[in-house]
């Protein structure tokens, strides 16, 4: 009895945390939140507010929220513009997360590309191939130090610490949470090949920015991003052109049709490698309509499942957006495809923004028709935004997605009500999030005693939370990462484009319970590599000293049930 | 045979979890026993293992048309003549599966050939992804095929381990809202800490203690299940697990998933959805024949199944094991001594409802117009008629609806009636 009631203690404790830090006096908010009206105290309400918009309190926390005021608090977060000194410290150890998209692409070549290139250099002997062997594998990776390229595990490794790191020590969490939840939203997975390593640059400069704008911004961008593009296809789709119709509908301009003929002759010419010729391909084969974008955009970025769509919807909305590709990346190809003039590629209505191309050749010229939307025919690229934004603005989407924020930020099965109240707000506002957040949490049901601590953690919420609990220092944060994969949640590594589901019940089996145990005790312990925590009485701020020896019962206190909920 | 393995639950199998339980039986195994009373007096509980061989198997290289003439000029360093099991005059089983032989004798095991996806992609991702959903033109389905089968078993899943992948992650057959657990070792199946048992003993009573004396919901259910799990796993010896009949099984990533699906099925915990995978399919260098790299995966799938289905012993009558691979690989050979991404290959089926020795499947001769493309092993058997005749025969699930939902074509007839 004597330990479960030293657990409680300990319990309370990483809840919520005895200390005052300096105050801040901002402008305050036109605001007052209801959590009074509801039966709480300005305490719990200060707790539950940092345990839906933060990845927990540190020690303390609560306190100094409280004597911010709660409304200051929230304005910060949303203003999302805090000073982030000693995060970005910690980022510059990683030499990969400002590269852009190509940077990456030439640095960060796929192991199959090593290969061939290996071969054409002579370094490697295709005979001598053997992917399992030893000395195969030495070759290639002296060949690719040789040449300057990384691993691409390198890249992905890098883009886990920096997430890591954000959410441990970012000082505007709630961006770092919505962060999260966006890129939950619009899922991209490092499992398929062909968008993983443009991944980092998507939540970087798509989810990340954007994570607390407009909502038709979000969808705009992610849909132009490779990430997307390649996730789910689009890249590949074009006007379905009849067999033996020959290039001419589907061919990159070149002022009169001499385009066609600078592409054969770069492709037949010997100075062209197969690189080259792979992506020149793909920047002007048709392939044929792909509906995967569309359906998903569709069921799974805005209207939702039974946001009032058919499958003709899903084909003339493939329709609308085919020519929406990426620009070639790889260093020959652009050389290739930069011969052409700018102006010219305008003129025959191609747009070139970024990584993104729209390849008018491609495109689908004919009328279309979405959810009764007419889109005449001889339109270009801006149909397909006319799309989207038709998408964003729809009631079934603002319905769809203030459900999804209200599961996050809530409880598992939140009140009609509040929905309602948000759905609104969000087609009034434009989709702003930043308002659809506000209504939220000025709804009384935001305070309701049904939704104080309903929410489970998510693996990655436990970890964090634990790392802040205890003030702990990460060094090097990837053996997190592992712990959080074992406790059920690769991150990044999600197949399916619906993301991982936001439920308790998805997170809770009795393997991954036990995994969270094995987690807390192992933190507490010392025993997560990489990972500092020093329990010695006056490291952290408020520690009651009988728990410098402890580490025990703190990691029992991570592995409770209580601890598991915020 | 239902007699005896009836008699050693009750002398030998619940026994066994006694050991070391203060309470006795556990009580989900108590609970999922009790319903099954109700629910389904006279059944047994059947698993379904399923494999999937990642990377897309050459199943020309697997299950060869040795006849074929045309198969022998586009394969001209890639045909696999001698060392083949010759199994009815036209198929000839490769070296590495020779395991398989006398379970194809017995009428035990099943090929069907040409098995595919009407989805023509030929990107790893996408085809996996589409036979795991079991929706092959649908992305956005949320659950996979394994998962929604759970959901139709006709019973709650009762058991922490009703449906297991022996993976490190939950893979997306899994996926969905029925409860399912992703380990790759079931030894991690216990509260730990390095070097440390004695802690790690006083901590795992202290964590009992905080679920057991907790208010009842969700985590603390699950949590005295965890508890309830783990000693009988601890109570089951897993390091010292000694397979039935002297079944060796390949010192492998495979052999050793499938030795850890043996136990759990003689523990009889409740499994009866089983995963795990196999790697090396993908062979576009340097495949080899007889020997290299596809026979050593080759050797790898046929001595884990056999190893498994010998070490099942008294249980082969409640297991049907299923490969599956996302597609085949081109006819010809490649530039490398390897094949490319193609269309079609062939899968497994073993168990003793299965019409087995037998290669089933609509697989013309190899010439150019026969191929899909001109290149590719067209598909004639969709994987879902097959995979729906294994789940009705087998797990009693009949919905194809729920179970392959845009799907309504005729079930396979590989199992037996």
């Amino acid at each position: 009895m004597k330990t479960v009631l030293k657990l409680l203690g300990i319990v309370v404790m990483l809840l919520g945390g005895h200390f005052m830090l300096s105050s801040f006096v901002g402008d305050a908010p036109a605001y007052k939140f209801p959590w009074r009206q509801v039966g709480l105290t300005e305490r719990q309400a200060a707790a539950h507010l940092l345990s839906r918009f933060s990845y927990g309190a540190m020690p303390g926390q609560v306190d100094a929220v409280m004597q911010e005021g709660l409304e200051n608090w929230w304005a910060k977060q949303l203003a999302a513009d805090l000073p982030d000194d000693t995060l970005e410290a910690l980022l510059r150890r990683y030499d990969a997360l400002q590269l852009t998209n190509e940077q990456v692409v030439n640095l960060y070549p796929r192991l199959g590309q090593v290969a061939k290139m290996a071969i054409r250099d002579g370094v490697v002997n295709k005979d001598s191939i053997k992917t399992d062997r030893r000395e195969y594998r030495e070759m290639i990776r002296a060949y690719m130090s040789e040449k300057g390229y990384k691993p691409e595990q390198d890249l992905f490794r890098q883009f886990i610490c920096q997430k890591i790191l954000r959410a441990a020590y970012s000082n505007n969490q709630l961006q770092e949470v919505l962060t999260d939840f966006w890129f939950n939203h619009f899922n991209v997975s490092i499992t398929k090949n062909d968008c993983a390593e443009f991944i980092p640059a998507y939540e970087r400069d798509v989810i990340r920015p954007n994570s607390l704008g407009k909502f038709g911004d979000l969808l705009l961008k992610t849909a132009k991003s490779p990430a997307m593009l390649y996730y789910l296809d689009n890249f590949s789709s074009a006007v379905a052109v009849p067999e033996g119709a020959g290039m001419g509908a589907a061919s990159l301009p070149g002022g009169d049709g001499t385009g066609d003929s600078a592409v054969e002759m770069a492709i037949a010419g010997k100075g062209a490698d197969s690189e080259t010729v792979a992506q020149v391909r793909q920047f002007r084969r048709s392939r044929g309509l792909n509906e995967n974008y569309a359906r998903e955009v569709m069921e799974l970025h805005t209207l939702g499942v039974d946001g009032g769509y058919t499958q003709q919807d899903v084909t003339q909305a493939a329709r609308v957006l085919t020519g929406w590709t990426v620009y070639p990346m790889n260093e020959n190809a652009k050389k290739f495809v930069n011969r052409f003039n700018p102006d010219q590629l305008a003129r025959r209505g191609f747009v070139h923004e970024g990584d993104f191309l729209f390849n008018a050749n491609r495109h689908d010229k004919g009328e279309k028709m979405v959810l009764g939307h007419v889109f005449p025919a001889g339109g270009g690229y801006e149909e397909g935004v006319e799309l989207l934004e038709m998408l964003a603005h729809h009631p079934s989407t603002a319905r769809f997605i203030c459900r999804k924020i209200a599961v996050r930020f809530v409880s598992d099965d939140p009140p009609q009500s509040l929905i309602d109240k948000m759905a609104k707000t969000f087609l009034q506002k434009d989709g702003d999030i930043r308002q659809v957040l506000i209504t939220m949490v000025t709804a009384p049901e935001f305070w309701s005693p049904a939704a104080i601590r309903e929410k489970t953690k998510s693996p990655f919420e436990l970890a964090i939370g634990a790392v802040r609990s205890l003030h702990a220092t990460i060094d090097q944060p990837y053996p997190l990462y592992t712990w959080i994969t074992r406790m059920g949640e690769k991150m990044y590594y999600y197949q399916a484009p619906t993301g991982f589901p936001d439920k308790g019940v998805y997170w809770i089996n009795a393997g991954s319970l036990l995994n969270r145990m094995n987690f807390g005790l192992a933190l507490a312990e010392g025993q997560v590599p990489g990972v500092r925590v020093d329990l010695v009485t006056g490291r952290i701020p408020g520690m009651k000293a009988d728990l410098a020896d402890s580490a025990e019962a703190v990691g029992v206190a991570i592995g409770s049930p209580e601890y598991q909920r915020r | 045979m239902v007699v005896s393995r009836r008699g050693f639950l009750k002398s030998g199998g619940i026994a066994l979890f006694g050991v070391g339980l203060m309470g006795g039986i556990p009580s989900f195994m108590a609970e999922a026993a009790a319903s099954e009373k109700v629910g389904r007096p006279y059944k047994r509980r059947r698993v379904l293992v399923c494999i999937f061989q990642r990377g897309a198997m050459d199943g020309l290289m697997a299950v060869t048309p040795f006849g074929d003439a045309y198969l022998k000029a586009a394969r001209p360093n890639l045909f696999v003549g001698d060392g083949l099991t010759d199994l009815d005059g036209r198929w000839g089983l490769h070296r590495g599966l020779k395991a398989f032989e006398p379970l194809f004798r017995e009428g035990r095991l099943g090929i069907v050939h040409g098995i595919g996806s009407p989805n023509n992609t030929r990107s790893h991702f996408d085809a996996q992804d589409y036979m795991e959903s079991g929706t092959p033109f649908n992305k956005g389905t949320a659950s996979g095929w394994l998962n929604r089968a759970v959901g139709l078993l006709g019973h709650d899943a009762l058991t922490p381990f009703t449906a297991v992948s022996l993976t490190p992650a939950l893979p997306r057959s899994l996926y969905g809202d029925n409860p399912s657990l992703a380990i790759s070792n079931l030894q991690d199946f216990a509260i730990q800490l390095k070097g440390d048992p004695a802690v790690a003993a006083a901590a795992a009573r202290s964590f009992e203690d905080s679920y057991v004396k907790a208010a009842p919901g969700m985590l603390e259910e699950t949590g005295k299940k965890s508890f309830e799990a783990m000693k009988v796993l601890q109570a089951a010896d897993i390091r010292n697990y000694r397979p039935a009949g002297g079944a060796i099984y390949p010192n492998s990533s495979l052999g050793s998933s499938m030795r850890q699906i043996a136990q759990l099925i003689k523990m009889d915990v409740g499994l009866e959805v089983a995963f795990t995978e196999s790697s090396g399919w993908d062979t576009h260098f340097n495949q080899g024949t007889d020997n290299g790299i596809f026979a050593r995966s080759a050797t790898d799938l046929g001595d884990s199944i056999a190893a498994f289905w010998k070490d099942l012993d008294i249980y082969q009558d409640d297991v049907t094991v299923m490969t599956m691979t996302e597609f085949g690989r081109t006819v010809h050979q490649n530039g490398t001594g390897g094949t490319d991404h193609g269309r079609a290959s062939c899968n497994f089926i073993l168990g003793n409802q299965v019409a087995g020795g037998k290669v089933y499947g609509d697989v013309k001769a190899l010439t150019v117009e026969n191929l899909e493309d001109g290149r590719d092993l067209p598909v004639t058997t969709d994987f879902r008629s097959v995979f729906s005749a294994v789940a009705d025969v087998h797990l009693q699930i009949a919905n194809d609806k729920i179970l392959f939902p845009d799907w309504s074509g005729v079930k396979a007839s590989i199992m037996k009636a």
